[in-house]
C-alpha cells in the first residue's frame, strides 16, 4: 500500500526536479491553499508571540502590562536569572520532574501492555480501567489527589496508620523532601496510559510467527521479548518517550493546582516559574527572558523531535 | 540461534506460567493504582461534609447522600447556576473547538500527504515543532494579542488557542491515515472523470473516516480539560469553562470535599463515557498515524 504511494510520490518528484523551485511553486499554488488556513492560524497564534517574547524580553514593563512604558535593559533580564539561586533550584525540579516521569509512564506502559496482550477474560474492561486516568481532566485529578494527599484525612495517610506503618498521616505535599515524589505520582497516574496504548499499537505490529517460531527453537519467554518483540517496539518506544519528555517538561496543572510550587519552591517547575513570575509577581521582562531562555533549550532539542515523529516518512521516501 | 537452543532446552517445562502470573499481579497492582483514586473520588462525593472529615475515615459512608450531585445540578441555588453554567460553557467551546479542527486538519493533512508542494517538509516541520512549546511561553503575548483584538473574557479566545495547540498532532495523527490510503483509489476514480475534490469526498473520506473521528474526539477532550489559558484569558464568572470553574469552587469552599469530588466526577463523566465509546478508533489512528510505518 505504501509503496504505491511511495512511487507516485517519486513519480512527481522526479517531476519536479526538472523544473525551478519558483516556477515548482508557481505550477503546484493550488496545492498551498489546502495548508493555507492551518499555517494561517499558527503564524497568528505562534509567530508573533514568539517575535513579541524576545522584545519584552529586553525591557522592564510595568506591572499593569502598560507596553507605553516599557524601559529598554538590554540583557538585564538575562543577567538576573543566570544570577539567582531560584533558577538552579527550578532547573534540577525540572529534571527530576520530568526525568522520572516519563521512565515510570514508560515503564507501567510497557509492562501493562505487555500484559494485555494475551487474550483473557475481562481483557477489555481491564484496559478500559487503565485508560481512563489519562482522560480524566488535569485538574480534577489534582484535586482527587489532593485528598488522597490530605494531611489529617488523605487516604493514604489512614492507610499507613491504620496498618502501624506510620504514627500520624505523614504531610505528603506540605513537605519540602516528600512534594516532588507525591506529585510525580499523580502525574503518572495520567500519562503511563498514553504510554500503554501506544505500545498496544506498537504490539500489534510484531509478526506472530516470529515468536512462534522463536517458541518452536526453546527460546525463553524472556528471550522472546528481548530479542523478537522489544526490536519490533523501538520506533514506537522512540516516538513514545520523546512525546512523554516534552509534555512532562511542559506540565503546569498538577504542581501549580497541588501545590502553586511550594513549599519553599520545591515543586516548582520552569513551566510554573515563568507563570508565577508573569502572572503572579507581573515581572513580564524577566518571565519572557525565562520562556525565550526555554525556546531556546527546547529549540536544541526540538531536531531529534521532528526527527523521531517523521521517521516513517524519511523510510517511506528513502531519505 | 543454535547458543539459544543449548541454553534453553533443559527447561522446556513451564517457564512461561512464571510469566503469565507477573503479568497478572502487575495488573492487579496497575488495576488498584489506577481505580483506588477513582473510587475514593466517588465515595466521597457521597459523604456529607461532616462524614468526610473524619480520622479514621468512614471507609464505607454510613449516610450515604447524593446531595452534592443535587447541589451542583440544581438551576435555583448559585452553586448550581454557576456549576450548570460552566459545564455549558465548556460544551460550547470544545463542540465548536472540535468542527473547526477537523476542518482546518483534513485538508492539511491531505496535502501534506499527497502533495510535493516546495517547502512541504519545512511546513510539516514548522507544525510538529509547534507542538514542543509550551502554553506558557505564548500566554504573555497571546494576552496582549487578545486584548489588541478585543478577545478577552470571551470565548473566542480559547476557540482560536486551543485549535491552534490542537492541531498539530490532528494533522500529524490524519497524515499517517491518507499515507495507508492507496493513491491508485483516487486515480482511478479520477480516471472515471471524478474531479480531485470528488474522489476526495466519495473515496478518501470514508476510508479516513476513523483518523476524523479520533482527531475530533482529541480535539474535544483537549478543549474540555484545557486550563491555563482559560485561566489567564476569561476572569468573568459568566464565562468560565469548567476546570477553571471548579478550581474557583474550591477557593470558595475549601473544606467541602464531598461538593469538590461530586464536581470533579461530574465534570469527568462527559469525556470519559465519550472515549470508551469511541476508543477503538482512537487506538486504530493511533497505530495506523503513529506507529505502523
Amino acid at each position: 500500500m505504501t509503496t504505491a504511494t511511495g512511487l507516485a510520490d517519486a513519480r512527481l518528484r522526479k517531476k519536479a526536479k526538472r523544473e525551478g523551485i519558483l516556477q515548482q511553486a508557481w505550477t503546484r499554488r493550488a496545492d498551498y491553499l489546502y495548508v493555507l488556513p492551518a499555517i494561517l492560524v499558527m503564524l497568528v497564534v505562534i509567530a508573533y508571540p514568539i517575535y513579541y517574547t524576545v522584545d519584552l524580553s529586553f525591557f522592564n514593563t510595568p506591572p499593569g502590562l502598560q507596553l507605553r512604558d516599557k524601559v529598554f535593559v538590554g540583557l538585564n533580564n538575562y543577567v538576573v536569572i543566570l544570577g539567582s539561586d531560584v533558577v538552579w533550584r527550578v532547573t534540577v525540579n525540572t529534571v527530576i520532574w520530568t526525568f522520572f516521569s516519563t521512565v515510570f509512564s514508560f515503564a507501567l506502559g510497557l509492562g501493562s501492555a505487555l500484559a494485555l496482550h494475551r487474550d483473557f477474560a475481562g481483557r477489555g474492561v481491564m484496559r478500559a480501567i487503565l485508560i481512563i486516568p489519562w482522560v480524566v481532566s488535569a485538574v480534577a485529578a489534582s484535586y482527587i489527589w489532593k485528598w488522597i494527599y490530605h494531611s489529617d484525612f488523605g487516604v493514604i495517610g489512614a492507610v499507613l496508620v491504620g496498618l502501624g506503618l506510620a504514627a500520624h498521616p505523614p504531610n505528603f505535599i506540605d513537605s519540602v523532601s516528600t512534594v516532588l515524589p507525591s506529585l510525580i505520582v499523580v502525574n503518572v497516574w495520567r500519562e503511563f496510559p498514553f504510554a500503554m496504548i501506544m505500545l498496544m499499537a506498537g504490539l500489534q505490529t510484531v509478526p506472530e510467527q516470529l515468536l512462534r517460531a522463536a517458541k518452536v527453537d526453546g527460546a525463553s519467554a524472556w528471550q522472546r521479548f528481548w530479542h523478537v518483540t522489544f526490536p519490533h517496539l523501538r520506533g514506537v518506544s522512540t516516538v513514545t518517550i520523546l512525546l512523554l519528555a516534552v509534555s512532562n517538561f511542559n506540565s503546569f496543572i498538577i504542581p501549580w493546582i497541588m501545590t502553586g510550587g511550594g513549599p519553599s519552591n520545591a515543586s516548582h517547575i520552569w513551566i510554573t516559574h515563568i507563570y508565577e513570575l508573569a502572572f503572579g509577581r507581573q515581572r513580564w521582562g524577566i518571565a519572557s527572558a525565562y520562556s525565550v531562555l526555554l525556546f531556546l533549550i527546547l529549540m536544541s532539542l526540538g531536531y531529534f523531535y521532528v526527527r523521531a515523529l517523521s521517521s516513517g516518512d524519511r523510510k517511506e521516501r528513502g531519505a | 540461534m543454535t547458543s539459544m537452543t543449548n541454553r534453553v532446552a533443559p527447561r522446556k517445562g513451564k517457564p512461561l506460567d512464571v510469566w503469565r502470573w507477573v503479568g497478572r499481579i502487575f495488573l492487579v497492582l496497575m488495576l488498584l493504582y489506577t481505580a483506588v483514586p477513582m473510587i475514593w473520588m466517588l465515595l466521597t462525593s457521597i459523604k456529607s461534609g461532616f462524614a468526610a472529615m473524619q480520622f479514621p475515615p468512614q471507609w464505607w459512608p454510613n449516610e450515604p447522600t447524593l446531595a452534592s450531585y443535587q447541589r451542583l445540578l440544581d438551576p435555583t441555588n448559585s452553586v448550581g447556576q454557576d456549576f450548570l453554567r460552566f459545564f455549558w460553557n465548556s460544551l460550547f467551546v470544545s463542540t465548536a473547538t472540535t468542527i473547526l479542527a477537523v476542518i482546518v486538519a483534513v485538508p492539511a493533512a491531505y496535502a501534506f500527504s499527497r502533495f510535493e508542494f516546495p517547502g512541504r517538509n519545512f511546513l510539516f516541520f514548522a507544525v510538529l515543532l509547534r507542538n514542543m512549546f509550551p502554553a506558557v511561553i505564548f500566554l504573555v503575548p497571546l494576552f496582549i494579542l487578545m486584548r489588541l483584538l478585543g478577545l478577552v473574557n470571551t470565548h473566542g479566545s480559547l476557540i482560536l488557542t486551543y485549535l491552534t495547540f490542537g492541531l498539530p498532532l490532528a494533522i500529524w495523527l490524519l497524515k499517517g491515515f491518507y499515507d495507508n490510503i492507496p493513491y491508485q483509489l483516487e486515480q482511478a476514480a479520477r480516471i472515471d472523470g471524478a474531479t480531485r475534490f470528488k474522489a476526495f469526498m466519495l473515496i478518501v473520506m470514508p476510508l479516513s473516516a476513523p483518523g476524523i473521528i479520533a482527531t475530533a474526539i482529541y480535539s474535544f477532550i483537549g478543549a474540555w480539560n484545557e486550563y491555563i489559558f482559560a485561566y489567564t484569558f476569561l476572569n468573568r464568572n459568566d464565562k468560565l469553562t469548567l476546570p477553571v470553574g471548579i478550581q474557583r469552587f474550591f477557593s470558595e469552599n475549601t473544606t467541602d470535599f464531598p461538593g469538590l469530588m461530586a464536581a470533579s466526577f461530574m465534570m469527568s463523566l462527559p469525556v470519559v463515557v465519550l472515549f470508551l465509546l469511541l476508543q477503538r478508533y482512537f487506538v486504530r489512528a493511533l497505530t495506523e498515524g503513529a506507529v505502523k510505518h
